[in-house]
Order: C-alpha cells, then structure tokens, then sequence
C-alpha cells in the first residue's frame, strides 16, 4: 500500500516537472490577478465577457441536456465563448466486486476563438467532488511517555472525495483569489472549523490541521490531482479528461464542475453530476446494517453459528 | 481477487484475508485458545478500522467456539447452571462494554484504550503463563513430580453470600464471584473483541475450584452466548460487524485450526504454554511499542460520528 502510495507519488511529481517544462514554451501571458472574490462559486464575471451569463449551482437537473441560462442582451463584437460538459457515466454501481471506477469528463467550447488544440487560448480545470460531511481531525502528543490523542479540531464540511484534473498546473491558469472563489485545487477547498474550536488555535495550528486533512485524504487516495494533460483538447473546441474514482471512494452523489478560463479569469462554467450506488449483494447487506441493526445483528450470529457448525461437521467426516 | 467490504467500506484483498483467518485458526487449534487476542490486533494492523475488528472479531469467535460448545455439552462436561450464572453477568458486562466503546469513538480514544487494555492483558497473562511453563519444564527436567491442584480448599470466595448449589460442578458457593467473573469478561468481550477464555479458566479454576474437566465446557458455553449477545449489541449500536469479513475469516480460520489442532497433538502442554507465552508477549511488545514510539504521522481523521450518511 504504502510503496503504491509513493510510486504514484512519484510518476505525479514527473508528470508535474514535465507539464511545467512543456507549458512554459508555449503559454502566453497568463497570471492576470483577477482579484474580485465577491460572487459565489461558478458565477462568472460579467464585465470580461460583455454579456452577462449567469448561472448558478443549481438544484439537481437531468444534465446532459442542461444548459446554462443566458440572459441574452444585444451581441456585440465578441461572441461568447460558453462551456458544456457531460460525463461518461452517470451512476457508477458499487458491488462487493467494486475496485474503483474510471470515469470520463468530456464537453466543448461553444464559439471557440483558439486556433488549435495546442495554442493554450484556454484553460480548463474539471473538478469532481464528493459530498462534504464534518471530519473530525486529531493530533496526537506525547503525555508522559505515551502518544495520545489530545487536540482535535472539527471542520464542518471536508469534501469526501476530491479530484481535480487541468489543462496546465492551477496555480499556472489562475491567481489564489480566483482559486480560492471557486475552491479549485486542494489548498482552496473551503474548510471551517465549527465555531467552538477556533478559540484556543492560532491561524498556524488551524492551518496545520488543514494541511493534515489534504495529506491524510491524498495518502487515501481519496484526493487526486490527475497528472499532466489531465485534461486534453481535441480540436478546437472539444475536451476530454478521465477521473479516477478509487476503490475507497465513499459512496454518494458526486459533483463535476467544469471551469473555462481565460487571461486567468472563470469565463464559463458548467455542473454535472454523478451518482455512487451500491448495488446487489453490497447494497442489502448495507441498508440491512443501518436499517435493521437488531436483525442484521441476529442474522450475524446465525451465520456465524451455521458457518461453524458446518464446517465441524465436515471436517469430522474429513477424518472419519 | 478482492472484495469490498459493506461496513468497512474498502476494497480487500479475498486471499489476504483468508490467509489471515487460517493463520489465526492454526494458532488457536495449536494452543487450544480462541485466537481473538490474536485477530483484533491483527485486523487492526491491516487497516480495518479498530471498531469494525473488534465488533467482526466478536462474530468470528461465535462461529469458532460453536462447534466446541456443542461437543462440550454432548460429553456432559457444561455446567450449565453455572454457564447461565457467567453468562447473565456476561451480558450485563458486554452491554456495559459496548456503551463505552461508542463514548470511546466519540471522543477519540477508543484506539488508545483497546491498545491499552491489550498491553496490560497481555503483558500479565503472557508473564504467568511464561513463568508456570518455565518452572513446569524445569521440574521436569529435574525429575521432581509435578504437583497438581489440591481440591478442597476454602478461600475467601466461599464465605460469600446468595449461595448455590452447583451440582456439575460439586460446589456450594456464592453467585456473586461467577456473575462478577462473567461480567468482567463480557465487558472485555466488547471492548477488546475477545472471548475471555485466558482470562475465564483460571478464573474458574483457582478462584472458584470448578473442577478441571467441566472448566473448558462451561467457559465455551459462556464465550458462545455472551459472543452472541455481544455481536448483536455491536451491530445494534455501533454498526460495526461486518459479515462479509467475518466469513472470509470464519472459512481460513476452520481449515487452519484443523492442521493446528492436529499439529499441536505433538507438543507437550507445558511446551505448548511456552510458545503461547512467548506469543502472547511478542503481541503486547507490539502493541505497546506502537503507544510509545513517536508516530510518523500525528493527525488522524475520522467523519463525525452520529451523522447521516
């Protein structure tokens, strides 16, 4: 487990070192601080692209045939450039087979101005996230001697799962405020404490406690930052990426947000969703635990003694 | 191959776990033991969570004493008036037990404590088992007789009140040491995800004088309905028996404890205790330096507890 870990480790930093050396021959200017953080994630700035398109996280739709909702106003000279994405798999089944699911984020770029699917016109970054649940993180120290678990800090919502795949490294597409607007890439995932643990921790222990979620979430494998060319273009408008959702990933609804950047600025952005469902054998077993736990409980210990009995008995015909 | 487990939630490997269930079974049908000692701790090693080992560990040792039990009670070796007096206070044990595991999770020290009651369980029942098999295998080299257990003592149990009459068993005593007994080793039960039998036949035998030849019966009898209860409670309350793991190590652990049992026909039982001594206290030094040595990581994340999924 532990050699996986760092081998994978490994081929991302490569991937990393490559994606930077190949990027920085070809990339225009980028790193335009666009600083205005006020609206809401996946609102898209309106001045920059002259006609407002507004569109929010919505409630859940049938996607696919989602599209964003454009207050269309008079077109001026430059068209708008819209994002549209779908996924390859819209519910991924858990089974007790289940050893991770590979899934593909693919759209295109509505009134694409880039010249070719080299130019580095735009970026794009897809995100797919799991549902945020409050985690718990301890640290353990030294009481005479022993290491016990002594301070803890509750985050409200951590996302379960959380990949994220790009055309270039994040920090080389867009500036921190953006990122952090948007909650594009591990350092910018909104993480609050509940309130009853922010007194007693300065902002570096807090911030030591964040870095522990990341470190602990990527040793899972639960955090993912897909190597470079996570996400490719074909052509001039369209765009693929695959996401790996491994073999732990916590079952739930899965979020895919899509992000097309410009000059560092979010010009589009488009949602889809996936679904995680058990299934089968592993879906009864599971809703039979957390349903029915007194009857699971009676149906264990059957089990157990109809296991032992007839294995006793089988052996004692082996020897006989 | 590998399977995914409905409670632990992760992707394990079938042979693994197979492998591990007959080691374990091997171990036990060696040295005559239930194995849970060994099974917890070693679950936990492979990284399933410490409170899913402990609540499969208690449906594994269900599915291994069962057939022992039954066989027991076939050669009229169960006390059973004074099974039901351990296994009433068992149940009271295990409920206590089971409670304070779930307080433990919510506050994060369950891992501490089960460590904790290993070290010290282990460390004290491997300490005199080692220093009783030594002294055995040194007076025998010596040609002195071994001596056996003298029968009839009074000792301060016997002056108790709520006496009864326990007929199997040829005693006249009180009540309150076998349901206190019982107790102790249901909570143990809950807690550490064993059966209690290292901590139960010495109970029995030198503090009650149960006979020897109705002490293994009567104890099985108890592991199997306090184990029963116990891997009910844990299900009710912490959602914490995963069934699919139980039976990878249920089906390793007879084939294991077959060869084992047949292996350990070979050995003498002061050999026999000796090994399991030195087993005993390797496991606890494992533990216990777990506890002291500096972690490379510091920080341990869980979801909270008490929340929907």
């Amino acid at each position: 487990m532990r050699t996986k870990g760092i081998m994978i480790g490994v081929t991302r930093l490569a991937a990393c070192l490559c994606a930077l050396v190949v990027v920085s021959s070809t990339a225009p200017k980028v790193w335009s601080l666009g600083g205005e953080a006020h609206a809401g994630p996946a609102r898209v700035d309106e001045r920059r692209t002259k006609a407002p398109t507004k569109k929010q996280m919505g409630p859940r739709q049938p996607s696919g045939t989602r599209r964003p909702e454009i207050k269309a106003q008079a077109p001026q000279a430059a068209p708008v450039e819209r994002i549209e994405a779908d996924v390859s798999t819209r519910s991924v089944e858990v089974t007790t087979a289940f050893t991770g699911h590979e899934i593909l984020v693919f759209g295109s770029i509505d009134n694409s101005q880039q010249p070719g699917d080299e130019s580095g016109y735009y970026n794009i970054v897809v995100v797919v996230e799991g549902t945020p649940e409050p985690t718990v993180v301890r640290r353990k120290s030294d009481v005479g001697g022993l290491w016990i678990n002594t301070l803890s800090v509750i985050f409200a919502s951590v996302p379960s799962y959380y990949a994220i795949a790009s055309t270039r490294p994040i920090d080389e597409i867009a500036g921190p405020n953006v990122l952090d607007k948007h909650a594009i890439g591990f350092a910018h995932i909104k993480m609050t404490p509940e309130p009853s643990y922010q007194w007693g921790f300065g902002e570096e222990a807090l911030a030591a406690f964040k870095a522990a979620v990341i470190r602990l979430k990527r040793q899972e494998g639960l955090y993912i930052m897909e190597a470079k060319d996570g996400v490719t273009f074909i052509g001039r408008s369209l765009f693929r990426s695959t996401i790996a959702l491994p073999a732990n990933v916590p079952v739930g609804p899965l979020v895919a947000r899509v992000f097309l950047f410009r000059d560092g600025e979010v010009i589009s952005a488009h949602i889809a969703r996936v679904t995680l469902e058990r299934t089968g054998l592993e879906r009864l077993l599971h809703s039979f635990a957390f349903r029915y736990p007194f009857f699971y409980g009676i149906f264990a210990v059957l089990l157990a003694v109809l296991s032992g009995l007839l294995a006793s008995a089988y052996f004692r015909r082996a020897v006989r | 191959m590998n399977i995914y487990l409905p409670i632990a939630e992760m992707s394990v490997s079938v042979a693994l776990f197979l492998g591990l269930g007959w080691a374990v079974g091997f171990l036990s049908g060696l040295f005559g033991v239930g194995g849970g000692f060994l099974l917890t701790p070693l679950l936990i090693f492979m990284g399933i969570p410490s409170a899913v080992a402990v609540g499969t560990g208690s449906m594994h040792i269900v599915a291994s004493s069962v057939s022992g039990a039954i066989a027991q009670y076939q050669r009229n070796n169960v006390d059973i008036k004074m099974g039901f007096v351990l296994v009433a206070g068992g149940v009271f044990g295990s409920a206590i037990g089971v409670g304070i595991v779930r307080i433990l999770r919510d506050i994060g020290q369950f891992d501490l404590f089960v460590a904790l009651s290993y070290v010290t369980f282990l460390g004290a029942v491997g300490a005199l088992m080692m220093i009783e098999s030594v002294g055995t295998i040194r007076k025998a080299r010596l040609g002195q007789p071994v001596s056996t257990r003298k029968t009839g003592q009074h000792s301060w149990v016997h002056g108790l009140p709520f006496k009864m009459r326990f007929h199997r068993s040829k005693l006249y005593i009180s009540v309150v040491p076998p349901a206190l007994i019982g107790a102790f080793v249901g909570f143990m039960a809950a807690v550490m995800g064993i059966g209690g039998g290292f901590v139960m036949v010495p109970a029995m035998i030198y503090l009650l004088r149960v006979p020897t030849n109705v002490v293994v019966g009567t104890s099985l009898f108890q592991i199997v309905f306090v184990m029963a209860v116990t891997t009910v409670l844990q299900a009710v309350q912490n959602q914490t028996v995963d069934v699919v793991l139980a039976l990878l190590l249920i089906i390793g652990g007879v084939i294991g404890a077959q060869l084992g049992a047949a292996a350990g026909g070979r050995l003498k039982g002061e050999q026999l205790r000796f090994l399991l001594a030195a087993l005993v206290i390797l496991m606890c030094f494992r533990i216990g330096w777990d506890l002291v040595a500096r972690p490379d990581e510091l920080y341990s994340i869980t979801p909270l507890l008490g929340v929907a999924k």
